[in-house]
């Protein structure tokens, strides 16, 4: 999994590309790159997931430990891009309805700025 | 005709319902009209037989039965020519003018001694056409049932006409110069039985749908093939295992009476000889005595007997007295023989053999024997009719003749030196006789082994006459349809409209259960312009393929995601607000009911259930009751249970008690009993236990039963069933049904319909075979003469007597009373 960092209208973006799962955990996970961001006060977030190619439940839970964590701090945190078979996994488990999710990413960043 | 009203206490002795008089008086007197004058001639053809031929040439009459195949296949031609009336009207008339044709040939003073035997022959086929006619006629008139009851008023008629018959030869053999002018009485007496016959088929015409059994039109119209012959006859009973037993029931039985007959007979000439008798005469007047006892037999036991202890204890009476009379005989010939009073025991061992025979064979073993062909189809029973009771009945007299000729061999009795001495001293007991005796009884062994095949048969037969196999239609629905799934396919599709989420459960939930198949999916794809963008869950997007969506990898990561601390965390606090109302309505209660039942029973979310269970709305409960049957948390068990009460959830909450299976039938045990449950929630509770269907819940709803029950009487009985038809090895305790028989049979009131019965029947069925006390059941519920009959015969066959006597009362009035028996022809 390989995590490239930028921002945009005082977004943090995250692309990620590759695979999210257990067995490949790096030094450095997206739920700590996200805290990173947030001890830095950049409580906007958006995670890029169109070059995601597989994500377990391990990595749903990296998203949603982000989420809890920049929630629990008054930020947002949000997702676009996300593949068919991931959407249906968070329908099934009603994730849906906590997370916003957004099928591009200007959607999403047009999202954060009405806020 | 008008209705003929019999004395009141005529009718009640002899069982006869209102409407059944006339049909009862008649058949009475034709069957009076037909024996009297049998007995006359069958006492002149004895004693000119003994006195002009011999006892030692007896086999040779015996033998010479075999002449009646001939008539009996001539009988069977003519019945598929003729109609009935014509045969019976046809076989009286003849009978008529051989009486006068032999009174001419036997008068004579030096008649040929040829004519003594042809008149042998001719008295066997009389008997065997006349008695087989009457009992073809009962058969048709009356079912089972019917028969069973009335048999002892139209038996009676036969013996008192045997009676009346021999008691005029004894005496008028006394005065009449020549004794076979008795002949013309006889054939006065057939004259007054043509009358009566004309009587009894005068205008009858077979009602629709009814077989022509009696009329003008010749019997059975749709299946009488063009020609049916002696051996269409013979091959219908060899097709029948049924028939074949009674064949060989009647085979046996005649080889023995022969046997006997020719034994009594025997000692009868030996005494005769001795002190110069009129044996015509002796034989009237013992024919008349033994046909008495026949008749208080007939009157006072028959019915009686065969109601209370059925066909098959009948049939074993005659043979088990004769077995053990024969043992005495044999003992006695051995002993006496030596004795001074050897002649008066030989006389009374004659007697008494020949008279056990005679009341018995036309008493209880005659209306036994009768009553088995009644569940033989008509068509097939006429066919077994003439074969077995006109020719294998006279060929096994034949055959008895045969197998006496072989023990005379045996024995070195010379027929020879038999025809050219005297007969022997009545003190002189020969080899013969003692050997004939032994083989009377190996004889009679064997037909006790038929008699008890034959009835076990009888049974299997009655129970091919009665309604098909009977099943539930609740339990069918159980057990044959996937109502789970097709509940759950609904669900998915009014979810469309109303959530992508809980459509999306619906799918999911579809796919674990590997119902999502391509026709399920074509179905739950929703038009292109019903749902926004991104509504449609990817797992339809391909309809018809098994795509990636629905692999076990892709299960077991939802599973993973939904046992994930932040997700349970995350979710509890969307849930908590949901609760609370602060948005997402019901729609969002739905959803979460339904997801929590994806997770594991002891996740943090799962505890929050019982809030779901108690949500007013109906949709909610809904799904937190299936959740709740998935999770099978005992903590959510009185929830559902209150839930019972309610009519709109009862069935969900009713489904999702049935998952917990029989860990919860204590706990339901408990509201069962509590009397302060409404009938709402117990009733219910009643049926839950049916569901759950174990021996367990089988206890809980009896002990309840056996307390009262409350209001709740009726559903638990049905309960109690619903746990017999889906698991028949449950053994109920028989003693607290039966029990609860006899409080169901006390309450029952006046029956007048079927329904009425029902619990009863439900309760039968927990102790005796259920699908035969349900199939009476069904045979009671369609109503027909035949089919109560029918119904009633069964569980005549299956019932405890005390408990029979204390239903059939009341079956007996579910019989259509509009059809009195005569219409039926």
């Amino acid at each position: 999994m390989v995590i490239e960092k930028r921002e945009k209208n005082n977004v943090v973006i995250f692309d990620i590309e590759g695979e999210i799962r257990r067995s490949d955990i790096t030094d450095v996970t997206l739920h700590q790159l996200v805290k990173d961001e947030l001890e830095l006060g950049r409580k906007q977030i958006l995670l890029n997931f169109e070059k995601v190619d597989f994500i377990d439940s391990f990595g749903v839970g990296e998203i949603l430990a982000s989420y809890i964590s920049t929630h629990n701090l008054g930020g947002k945190l949000k997702l676009a891009r996300i593949s068919k078979k991931l959407f249906l996994i968070f329908q099934v488990t009603m994730l849906t309805k906590v997370l916003d999710i957004f099928d591009e990413e200007d959607l999403a960043l047009r999202s954060f700025l009405k806020e | 005709m008008a209705e003929r009203r019999l004395p009141k206490f005529l009718a009640a002795a002899f069982k006869i319902k209102p409407g059944e008089a006339r049909l009862a008086l008649l058949l009475f007197a034709y069957f009076f009209l037909i024996t009297a004058p049998y007995n006359i001639i069958k006492s002149l053809r004895d004693a000119s037989y003994l006195e002009d031929i011999g006892p030692d040439f007896l086999p040779f009459a015996y033998a010479s039965v075999i002449v009646v195949g001939l008539a009996v296949s001539l009988q069977a031609r003519l019945q598929t020519r003729l109609s009935r009336r014509a045969l019976l009207l046809g076989t009286l008339a003849v009978s008529v003018m051989a009486n006068l044709v032999f009174w001419g040939l036997l008068r004579a003073d030096h008649h040929w001694k040829g004519w003594v035997f042809l008149y042998w022959m001719w008295a066997n086929v009389l008997v065997v056409a006349l008695t087989t006619q009457f009992w073809i006629l009962v058969n048709d008139l009356f079912n089972p049932r019917e028969a069973k009851r009335l048999i002892g008023f139209f038996g009676s008629g036969g013996i008192l006409g045997g009676v009346a018959g021999g008691l005029l030869t004894g005496f008028a053999a006394g005065w009449l110069k020549d004794a076979h002018d008795l002949l013309l009485v006889s054939a006065v007496l057939l004259v007054a039985a043509f009358l009566v016959v004309r009587r009894l088929v005068a205008g009858r015409r077979p009602a629709a749908g009814e077989d022509a059994a009696v009329g003008d039109e010749p019997a059975s119209p749709h299946a009488a093939p063009a020609k049916v012959g002696f051996w269409d006859c013979a091959r219908s009973v060899r097709q029948s295992r049924y028939l074949l037993l009674i064949a060989a029931v009647v085979l046996t039985t005649g080889i023995v009476s022969t046997l006997i007959d020719w034994q009594s007979k025997k000692l009868i000439a030996q005494a005769s000889e001795s002190a110069a008798w009129n044996l015509t005469s002796f034989f009237g007047f013992a024919n008349s005595a033994f046909l008495v006892l026949a008749f208080l037999l007939q009157l006072v036991l028959t019915s009686r007997f065969i109601e209370r202890f059925g066909i098959r204890i009948g049939l074993m009476i005659y043979p088990l007295a004769l077995l053990l009379l024969s043992l005495g005989a044999v003992l006695m010939q051995g002993f006496a023989a030596e004795t001074l009073t050897a002649g008066t025991a030989g006389l009374g061992v004659a007697i008494g053999l020949k008279g056990s025979d005679k009341a018995l064979s036309y008493s209880i073993s005659q209306s036994a024997r009768e009553l088995l062909y009644i569940p033989v189809v008509p068509e097939l029973k006429y066919r077994a009719k003439i074969f077995i009771d006109m020719f294998l009945n006279r060929f096994s007299k034949a055959l008895g003749g045969l197998v006496l000729i072989l023990v005379f061999a045996f024995t070195g009795l010379s027929l020879t030196k038999a025809a050219a001495a005297s007969l022997t001293p009545i003190t002189e007991i020969s080899p013969a006789q003692i050997a004939a005796g032994i083989v009377a009884m190996a004889f009679i062994a064997l037909w006790i082994g038929f008699n008890v095949l034959l009835g076990r048969a009888y049974v299997r037969e009655v129970r091919l006459q009665v309604a098909k196999k009977w099943e539930r239609p609740d339990v069918i629905v159980s057990e044959r349809m996937d109502v789970e799934t097709a509940k759950l396919i609904v669900d998915a599709l009014e979810s469309r409209s109303q959530s992508p989420t809980l459509f999306a459960l619906h799918l999911y939930d579809l796919a674990r259960r590997k119902k999502l198949t391509p026709e399920v999916k074509s179905l739950l794809l929703p038009p292109p312009v019903e749902l926004p963008p991104g509504a449609v869950p990817a797992v339809l997007e391909s309809p018809g393929a098994d795509d990636a969506a629905l692999s076990p990898e892709m299960d077991q990561e939802i599973r993973e995601v939904l046992a994930l601390p932040s997700y349970q965390k995350l979710m509890g606090e969307y849930a908590e607000g949901v609760l609370e109302g602060r948005g997402g309505g019901d729609t969002a209660k739905m959803e979460l009911a339904k997801a929590i039942g994806l997770m594991d029973r002891g996740s943090p979310l799962a505890g929050r259930l019982e809030e779901f269970l108690e949500d007013a709305s109906p949709e909610v409960f809904q799904f937190a009751a299936q959740s709740a049957g998935r999770l099978k948390d005992r903590a959510f068990v009185p929830a559902l249970v209150r839930r019972l009460a309610d009519p709109l959830s009862r069935g969900d909450a009713r489904a999702a008690l049935e998952k917990y299976g029989e860990s919860i039938v204590g706990t339901l045990s408990d509201f069962l009993a509590d009397r302060s449950e409404g009938p709402g929630v117990r009733g219910p509770v009643a049926s839950l236990l049916a569901g759950i269907g174990t021996a367990e819940a089988a206890e809980v709803l009896l002990d309840e039963l056996s307390r009262g029950a409350g209001d709740l009487g009726a559903e638990i009985i049905d309960s109690l069933d619903r746990i017999r038809s889906r698991n028949p090895a449950i053994d109920f305790p028989e003693d607290s049904v039966k029990a609860r028989l006899g409080d169901a049979l006390d309450a029952l009131g006046p029956v007048r319909a079927a329904a009425d019965v029902l619990p009863v029947f439900r309760l039968l069925g927990l102790v005796y075979d259920h699908e035969d006390v349900f199939r009476a059941y069904q045979s009671l519920l369609k109503g027909t003469r035949d089919s109560v009959g029918y119904a009633v015969e069964l569980l005549d066959q299956t019932l405890d007597p005390d408990l029979k006597s204390r239903l059939f009362p009341k079956l007996e009035s579910l019989a259509p009373r509009g059809a009195a028996p005569e219409s039926r022809t």
